[in-house]
């Protein structure tokens, strides 16, 4: 008896000391799966991840970055496994909420509730990461969607931003006047074009339609989706964009404004990153002008990480994601990559004039479009683009293109 | 030799000569066709990010560096990607060889209940398209607990080549003498000295061209390698140099310099068992 009595205060003494000892350092295997393959996401989140490893030094991190295409499909095998990573990136809204919905994440609100997020993170972040009033997602970092263009040739002609619609097609005239092409566009890999319909769209029927209209709800042949695409051909047929887009992948058409051919990109801020660092510096951005809505909602799909739910090493996962959250976590990615981060303690001067003018933009924001592949249903989102890329080389015939547009609608979401 | 082909075409006459020349040309530009990708590689190989993006791919380079090569070997990790991929090359490769020249042997040299029904099933195997195979295989090795680790990869690929292998080897063996084997018998020969000193040997030629063969597929496979492996420290070469490729920026010179050295291994074994290559797919033929 009285051997057990000393076994077990022995035993628990171990205990306490084991639990003493793992309050104030993790350890174990924290495995990061990540899909920042372009060269600068690459090197910020090694450096991220290097900073998380000095903090926590007994801890054994395994970083495992793969391209940003088979990690899209790979993710559903992994999630599937048994061994499972214990926190990956992903990105915002329906994309997360499509692994929710299939009980492969875990829940996070009380990450969010004890590091003060529902305070501290603007409203268009809250909105994509949390479902059925629960947050799932921790939003990282974004960038802007706008109209990048050259100030060199728009000070030279004496052009100032659009504002507005009409002011945006008297720059066009303009350029046109002194044999510049208003706009490059490269739309082999079709997804550059979902850019254009988002932006005409929102500002055209608002972002309360175009939330509605990305949930597949609303027929392709209602007349304000018609008015998008009558204000769209308008833009084509008047050669406001270089001739045969489909030819060139996104940044091969970059190469127009590389040479002065081409003034203006309406593309993401990673344009910088595939710029040379000559045409990088004379780039600056405007936000897609107002048509019959004022620009106030934003396009700016949102990357940041969420835990699967047969995660192995919690503990180390939860305190990765808090870090993620804190300005420490964050910091790098504003001063190397040039984006944008939800959390506002990130001081001013970390960012640059340009990436602080889309902070104020995405900060002040009702809400925040993700991009039409990320919004919509994968599937769905793919065949439409396809559509769009055909409307481009035959704009007179987009009711037919409409009508087809909506027969292939009504078979996929009214099955 | 020389002088023989000389006589000839002087001998030969005008329309033989011309016929010759056009031949000539003709095969000179599919040489140039076929090698078009590859100058253009190593030129971008050679060429600085910068540089590619002002002028665009087709163009001119201004300036060439090395640096592409040293910077795909250290920070895109090909020198752990080699190595796996070796890890898991060669085992996979011993292991479909050994397995599969059995096969070959059972089924070409004795007579059994079932035999041609085990030669069809390795038929059958071979036909089976591989994308059908990648869940199944997934959730199995899942089960298995090999998941995410060499054996997992090296098993699926003796498996999967086995059906090939066995085929392949079963038709090389069936044309080796029973004779033979009935020789060795009457002399008190065990049946597995029978294969080992007998038939393996004279299967050499056709064992040399299915591992140059085998080996380059193994060696280039990416599919299995990007479901069965998640780890950056289990990929080998292709699957690692894959992850180079961006969303919406890749750096072309390192990608394309970390391609042409996983390439060096494989055009090695091509260049050292060429000879029996080209022998064992042309054997037979004579008959």
């Amino acid at each position: 008896m009285k051997k057990i009595i000393i076994f077990t205060l022995a035993f628990c003494l171990l205990l306490s000391f084991g639990v003493a000892v793992e309050a104030d350092s993790l350890d174990g295997e924290l495995i990061i799966d990540a899909y920042t393959s372009d060269p600068a996401p690459r090197a910020a989140m090694n450096e991220m991840v290097e900073t998380f490893q000095e903090m926590h030094p007994d801890l054994d991190i395994e970083l495992n970055i793969t391209a940003h295409e088979d990690f899209k499909h790979a993710i559903r095998t992994w999630l599937a496994s048994d061994t499972p990573p214990d926190v990956f990136t992903w990105f915002a809204g329906e994309r997360a909420e499509y692994f929710v919905r299939n009980n492969l994440i875990r829940d996070i609100t009380h990450i969010w509730e004890e590091e003060g997020l529902f305070d501290l993170y603007a409203e268009g972040y809250q909105r994509e990461s949390i479902f059925d009033d629960k947050a799932y997602f921790l939003p990282h970092q974004t960038y802007i969607w706008g109209v990048f263009y050259n100030q060199e040739i728009f000070a030279d002609l004496g052009l100032e931003e659009p504002e507005t619609w009409d002011e945006l097609i008297e720059v066009n005239e303009t350029l046109k006047e002194n044999d510049i092409t208003p706009f490059t566009i490269g739309s082999r890999y079709e997804w550059t074009t979902a850019g254009w319909f988002d932006h005409l769209n929102i500002r055209i029927n608002g972002f309360d339609f175009h939330q509605e209209f990305v949930t597949g709800e609303v027929p392709m042949t209602d007349d304000r989706v018609v008015k998008v695409f009558e204000k769209w051909k308008e833009l084509i047929e008047s050669d406001y964009f270089i001739e045969y887009p489909a030819s060139y992948s996104w940044h091969e058409a970059l190469e127009y404004m590389e040479d002065d051919e081409a003034a203006m990109y309406l593309m993401g801020s990673f344009i910088h990153d595939s710029a040379t660092d000559e045409l990088s510096e004379k780039l600056s951005f405007f936000p897609f002008p107002a048509i019959e809505k004022s620009p106030t909602a934003v396009e700016a799909p949102i990357d940041g990480y969420m835990m699967p739910v047969h995660a192995q090493n919690v503990e180390a996962g939860e305190e990765f994601l808090r870090f993620a959250a804190s300005v420490e976590g964050q910091q790098n990615w504003v001063e190397d990559v040039g984006r944008v981060v939800p959390n506002p303690n990130v001081p001013e001067e970390s960012y640059d004039e340009e990436t602080l003018r889309e902070r104020e933009l995405i900060d002040g924001a009702e809400g925040i479009a993700q991009f039409l592949d990320r919004d919509m249903e994968e599937d769905f989102a793919i065949t439409m683009m396809g559509y769009l890329v055909e409307f481009w080389e035959n704009p007179e015939h987009y009711m037919d293109i409409l009508e087809r547009l909506e027969d292939e609608r009504q078979f996929h979401f009214e099955q | 030799m020389f002088n023989t082909t000389i006589a000839n075409l002087i001998g030969l006459s005008w329309w033989k000569k011309v016929s010759t020349a056009i031949m000539f040309v003709a095969v000179l530009l599919f040489v140039l066709v076929w090698i078009l990708p590859l100058v253009g590689a190593i030129f971008t190989a050679l060429r600085p990010l910068q540089d590619l993006r002002a002028h665009g791919f087709w163009s001119i380079p201004q300036e060439f560096t090395l640096e592409n090569f040293a910077v795909a070997w250290d920070l895109g990790n090909l020198n752990t990607y080699l190595k796996n991929s070796f890890i898991i090359t060669i085992p996979s490769l011993l292991g479909t060889l050994t397995l599969s020249s059995l096969v070959g042997f059972a089924v070409s040299q004795y007579k059994f209940r079932g035999n041609m029904f085990v030669y069809l099933l390795f038929l059958s195997g071979m036909l089976l398209p591989f994308q059908i195979l990648l869940i199944p295989v997934f959730t199995l090795s899942n089960y298995l607990g090999i998941y995410n680790t060499y054996l997992g990869l090296i098993m699926i690929h003796i498996v999967f080549q086995m059906g090939f292998c066995s085929f392949f080897l079963t038709n090389f063996m069936s044309t080796i003498p029973s004779q033979l084997a009935e020789a060795a018998r009457i002399d008190g020969c065990s049946e597995f000295k029978i294969f080992y000193k007998i038939f393996l040997p004279l299967t050499k030629p056709a064992l040399a061209a299915l591992g140059t063969l085998q080996f380059t597929w193994i060696f280039n496979d990416y599919i299995w390698a990007l479901v069965l492996i998640r780890s950056d420290s289990l990929k080998p070469v292709t699957a690692g140099l894959a992850t180079l490729q961006g969303q919406y920026t890749t750096d072309w010179g390192v990608l394309v310099a970390g391609s042409l050295l996983a390439a060096i291994p494989t055009i090695i074994v091509f260049i050292l068992l060429q000879k029996y290559f080209i022998k064992g797919l042309t054997m037979g033929m004579g008959k």
